[in-house]
């Protein structure tokens, strides 16, 4: 019973963090997009702003969609006017195509100096992101890294 | 007489394009990642084999990134050609598409069948495989729907696909944009000796209809 205590108090840490980023920068929506512990799945268990329920059902491959590839390169990626000038074709960023974004950026999200993670910031207009944008989405990412031991430990144990 | 002609020359390049796909999924699967697996289980073998703990770490590790590789190799193999569509049928095919196409965009896909499905050719299979694909990959790039429905209709010796959804729908005179992947799904079932319809209404979604002779 703690345990699930614990757990719905990390959920709600991780979406506070996703809340202030959002009103902050006055984006669309933002995500967090995580490796599951076992096997090389990528899922968005945490997200803001979405419009519909997609997101539930999405379980990319490593190195796939935006998520994949950020966690496959441990480098930002940003999109300023989906789908002009994208790297390959629009299929290839399904989170993209199921909210309807036109602008992302997106960091990945370290745990045991490996990137298991990806947070992800659009717009459902063009948009290309500042300098403060971006160091406000790397405050954040450090917030919701500083949250991640637990819950990739808790997998470890489910 | 002209028509003819084109419609030979059109049908023999899409066939030669579906056999070369056909031939480097094989090559995938068949070949590529069998020698994968052997390497695979051969790391394994050195592996038990080590006493250094930093060592025998690392074997794991470059075990490890084998076996993503091999499950990479796979699933790109089985992207390219479904080799199911001629071990399980056309319908066992496409519901492993759906599955797929689910887990990649996040769009649930109902199944629906009604008759007997009937044993078809290889090819005339594909044509329909592919035109399904194209159907649902229009559906996740334009449609912005939650969920479409593919419904079989299988007869004594007919085949009817309806695919349906309630997205935004468009304009049949102004949507563009999706003119040419609608050409090729047509040209395709019209060489195959079948039928293809599409109908769309703004705000209210998009059926495809395909109908072949079996």
């Amino acid at each position: 019973m703690a345990f699930n205590k614990d757990e719905a108090n990390r959920q709600a840490l991780i979406l506070d963090d996703l809340t202030i980023l959002e009103k902050a920068l006055a984006c669309d929506f933002v995500g967090v997009a995580l490796q599951k512990q076992k096997g090389l799945e990528i899922t968005w268990p945490f997200v803001r702003g979405n419009r519909n329920e997609k997101y539930k059902y999405i379980s990319i491959r490593y190195g796939k969609g935006i998520a994949g590839k950020v966690i496959a390169t441990g480098s930002p990626m940003e999109i300023n006017l989906f789908p002009v000038n994208i790297s390959g074709k629009s299929t290839d960023y399904p989170i993209m195509l199921a909210e309807q974004l036109n602008s992302a950026y997106a960091l990945p999200l370290y745990w045991n100096g490996i990137p298991k993670g990806a947070l992800l910031i659009a717009s459902r207009t063009g948009h290309f992101f500042t300098e403060d944008e971006k160091r406000s989405a790397d405050h954040i990412k450090r917030q919701i890294e500083s949250h991640l031991p637990e819950y990739f430990n808790q997998g470890e144990e489910g | 007489m002209e028509l003819n002609a084109a419609n030979h020359a059109c049908s023999y390049i899409i066939q030669s394009q579906e056999d070369e796909i056909k031939r480097i999924a094989l090559e995938l699967h068949e070949g590529i990642n069998q020698n994968l697996y052997s390497l695979y289980t051969g790391l394994g073998y050195l592996e038990s084999g080590i006493k250094e703990p930093h060592m025998k770490s690392y074997a794991k590790e470059m075990a490890s990134l084998m076996e993503r590789t091999i499950q990479e190799v796979r699933l790109l193999s089985v992207g390219l050609y479904p080799n199911t569509i001629t071990t399980l049928g056309l319908e066992a095919a496409i519901k492993s598409y759906a599955k797929l196409f689910t887990d990649t965009f996040g769009v649930l896909i109902a199944i629906k069948s009604s008759g007997r499905e009937r044993t078809m050719a290889e090819q005339r299979s594909m044509t329909v495989f592919r035109v399904c694909q194209e159907a649902l990959i229009n559906i996740a790039k334009y449609a912005d729907a939650s969920s479409a429905e593919i419904q079989f209709t299988w007869k004594e010796k007919s085949l009817k696909i309806e695919i349906k959804d309630a997205g935004k729908g468009f304009n049949l005179e102004s949507g563009i944009e999706r003119f040419t992947g609608i050409a090729a799904m047509k040209e395709r079932m019209l060489i195959a000796g079948g039928q293809f319809y599409i109908s769309s209404e703004e705000g209210k979604g998009t059926t495809v209809t395909i109908t072949l002779p079996i």
